[in-house]
């Protein structure tokens, strides 16, 4: 199957310096809260999960915007969002040039078709009763699309696309694999040419070697077609790859956003600097020490957000302001342009290891120097 | 040898046909010792897992071979009450998902006192005590008051860690720990992944672990297992893995793997799909996705070949490499096609 994708062109997307790109998506301020309703006898509005709350985001055309960050940091809520599947509680979504925040089904409808989604889960985004052909076929016919040769004909086009084979148009989603029915919603997102693909942890349901089949389908599409994309996803890794700019969110805020390579190697916001670190990556000889940053705890209850910066209550470097003032998300001084960070006491800019690490939970704190010497003696032993 | 899986087979009745889901597996475990079993969905690695803890739905499934050696005895031949009082006390298991592993409608505290109740003959407020005891062990706080919670009104993390205690509150010799990060966030399972293995350097117990992410076995595993089809492909020290693959199916896994110190442009992708077990092709059963496939892979079967240095005596010993692949020599040396 992989032996259908041929390697990319050279990019036109990276090859455009970002500032000359054209803004496709804006968004401002956006704010999402779910209201908590409760009491008895009469059930009222007793508080808010604050899923999403006052988030900037800009996507350009033809870039590939990652959005990371654990469960419940509302990265997905805000793919739903940008998609128009949810109506925000504040806030603005400008898509190119026109404000679609509370835009009619109607006033919609023209931009429908450009704006597209990809589902995480390949099981339960393709409907089980009707042939991939018809599954393809249907955003065309929602929208009245009549292409070139017919419907049918670019159906099959697409399948090709994607690395299917044409014939089996007429084959239910039971019948193919899980990467398979991925490749079939990459084609029914491409059905209508979009301009803006939104792609909600689109391989983490997949096996490791299927994943990266899907991935580079998805750039071979984003380099081709020149498509931008909001890549939510929680693995690091595949959005480094795939990114051109990265958004890194906590707890229902941006906390740093900027080209990948500045979010990868100068991360400013301990958030940042902490994901990074707790990522286990595979062993690479002669490697540079990598440093370790062991956060406490879970994240908080989005219900009751910590005051000002929401990760103070997981940072080492948290004090007095951090509880009163909220960070505001700007570029602090020796990042470069692009590059935001929303931290009153930003990480100087290096991932070089520490001299020590930072392990902030105290469980393992007390066990790393209760067994630091029975460790040391084991690995003495082993050498 | 803590314990030793030799030419294990288990099979399942479907309805497509006899599904061989492990096909003549064999490791080891020793004391203290952590083998990771890393495979892809379907490949045996947890059939293998419930196999050795006898856990395993019978039927479908049904062991039709090779024996299950720990500390001597041969687990497949004791009688079900004597594996039951090695379950839990000797050999405990971790699962991935803990809040469907938890019992909703009890507390933590009566689950986790329940084994002292059951193995130990304690009594119920010993139990509670020693339950307390445990939590505070992997560090929940204020376990006194927790005790007294139900599953749920615990966050996932902290759900993994009652996991935890439970598997350890009978100081097994053995625990093997199915994919217990996967569903946890990146910056929880780093925390819940070294106080496992900050635990089982304490206490000196054999760890197997069950994963498919390949970075999370660097940081913890001695040895590694991989599989691939219901048999191993692949066995080496970890570091002597990640450096030199020795089987096109470790090396395709390995190079497919976006790495953040990588500046990748298109990620290598293993071709295909897995086999579906009902119809494992003949000879190699990786054959149809290997880029190094010749005419001796899809008829003969490859053995496990003992992989040059070490060699075959190496093998023996648990120390050395093992590599089912016809040319392992060849992609050792990074000479196959790709």
């Amino acid at each position: 199957m992989s032996d259908n994708l041929t390697a990319p062109e050279q990019k036109h997307a990276e090859a455009t310096p970002a500032a000359e790109r054209r803004t496709l998506l804006e968004v401002k301020g956006l704010t999402m809260h779910f209201p908590i309703y409760g009491g008895f006898p009469f059930k009222r509005k007793v508080g808010a999960v604050q899923a999403v709350d006052n988030v900037d985001l800009t996507v350009a055309e033809g870039e590939a915007l990652g959005v990371v960050g654990e469960s419940g940091c509302g990265k997905s809520t805000t793919g739903r969002l940008i998609t128009r599947l949810m109506e925000p509680t504040a806030g603005t979504i400008t898509y190119r040039g026109q404000d679609i925040t509370h835009a009619s089904r109607r006033q919609l409808s023209p931009i429908r078709s450009e704006i597209q989604m990809i589902f995480q889960d390949p099981y339960s985004s393709l409907n089980p009763r009707q042939t991939v052909g018809t599954i393809i076929k249907s955003p065309m016919e929602v929208n009245g699309i009549e292409p070139a040769g017919g419907r049918t004909k670019r159906v099959k086009e697409l399948l090709e696309l994607v690395g299917l084979n044409p014939e089996h148009y007429n084959r239910f989603p039971h019948e193919f694999s899980g990467g398979q029915r991925q490749r079939i919603g990459v084609a029914r997102a491409l059905a209508l040419n979009p301009k803006l693909i939104v792609a909600d942890e689109p391989v983490s349901a997949l096996d490791v070697s299927i994943q990266a089949q899907v991935v580079n389908l998805l750039k071979k599409v984003q380099d081709e077609l020149g498509i931008a994309f909001v890549f939510i996803a929680h693995d690091l890794a595949i959005v480094r790859h795939f990114s051109q700019r990265v958004a890194v969110m906590y707890l229902g805020k941006v906390v740093e956003v900027g080209d990948r390579d500045d979010i990868y190697n100068r991360p400013r916001h301990p958030y940042t600097h902490a994901l990074l670190s707790a990522v286990p990556e595979v062993e690479i000889e002669d490697a540079e020490p990598r440093e370790r940053i062991r956060l406490y705890g879970d994240v908080p209850s989005p219900v009751n957000p910590p005051s000002g910066c929401r990760f103070r209550t997981r940072c080492w470097k948290a004090q007095d302001k951090c509880a009163t003032e909220e960070p505001p998300l700007v570029q602090i001084s020796g990042n470069r342009d692009g590059h935001l960070t929303a931290c009153h006491f930003p990480e100087e800019p290096t991932t070089q290891a520490r001299g020590e690490d930072v392990v902030l939970d105290p469980a393992l704190q007390a066990l790393e120097a209760e067994h630091a010497e029975s460790a040391e003696s084991a690995v003495s032993d082993k050498d | 040898m803590l314990l030793e899986v030799r030419d294990l087979r288990v099979e399942f009745t479907t309805r497509e046909g006899v599904a061989k889901a492990v096909n003549g597996v064999s490791y080891e475990v020793a004391e203290g010792e952590t083998l990771a079993v890393l495979g892809e969905s379907g490949s045996g690695k947890s059939v293998t897992a419930q196999a050795i803890m006898g856990i395993l739905d019978v039927p479908p499934g049904r062991i039709t071979g090779g024996e299950i050696l720990f500390q001597g005895r041969d687990l497949l031949r004791l009688k079900e009450e004597e594996r039951r009082g090695i379950r839990g006390a000797e050999m405990a298991m971790i699962f991935q998902d803990a809040l469907s592993s938890l019992n909703p409608v009890l507390t933590v505290g009566d689950q986790l006192g329940e084994m002292f109740v059951v193995h130990r003959g304690m009594s119920k407020k010993d139990a509670r005590a020693r339950a307390v005891e445990l939590m505070d062990r992997v560090r929940i706080p204020a376990a006194a008051q927790r005790v007294r919670d139900y599953p749920h009104q615990f966050s996932g993390g902290m759900r993994q860690r009652i996991m935890i205690a439970m598997a350890l509150a009978l100081r097994p010799a053995l625990i093997i720990a199915d994919e217990p990060t996967t569903a946890l966030d990146v910056t929880v399972q780093a925390q819940v992944m070294d106080l496992l293995a900050e635990l089982q350097r304490e206490y000196r117990m054999g760890l197997i672990l069950i994963t498919h992410d390949l970075g999370v076995v660097a940081d913890v595993a001695d040895r590694i297992a991989v599989m691939y089809a219901g048999r191993i492909v692949e066995t080496a020290p970890v570091h002597d893995l990640y450096k030199a693959p020795a089987h096109p199916y470790t090396r395709g896994l390995l190079d497919s793997i976006p790495r953040l110190d990588h500046k990748g442009r298109e990620l290598y992708a293993i071709k295909g799909l897995p086999p579906s077990l009902t119809a494992v092709p003949p000879g190699c059963p990786f054959h149809p996705r290997c880029p190094m496939a010749q005419d001796v892979c899809r008829t003969d079967v490859p053995p496990l070949y003992a992989v040059e240095p070490g060699g075959a005596a190496g093998l023996a010993t648990g120390e050395g490499r093992g590599s089912a692949c016809h040319f392992w020599r060849d992609c050792l040396e990074g000479t196959g096609s790709r």
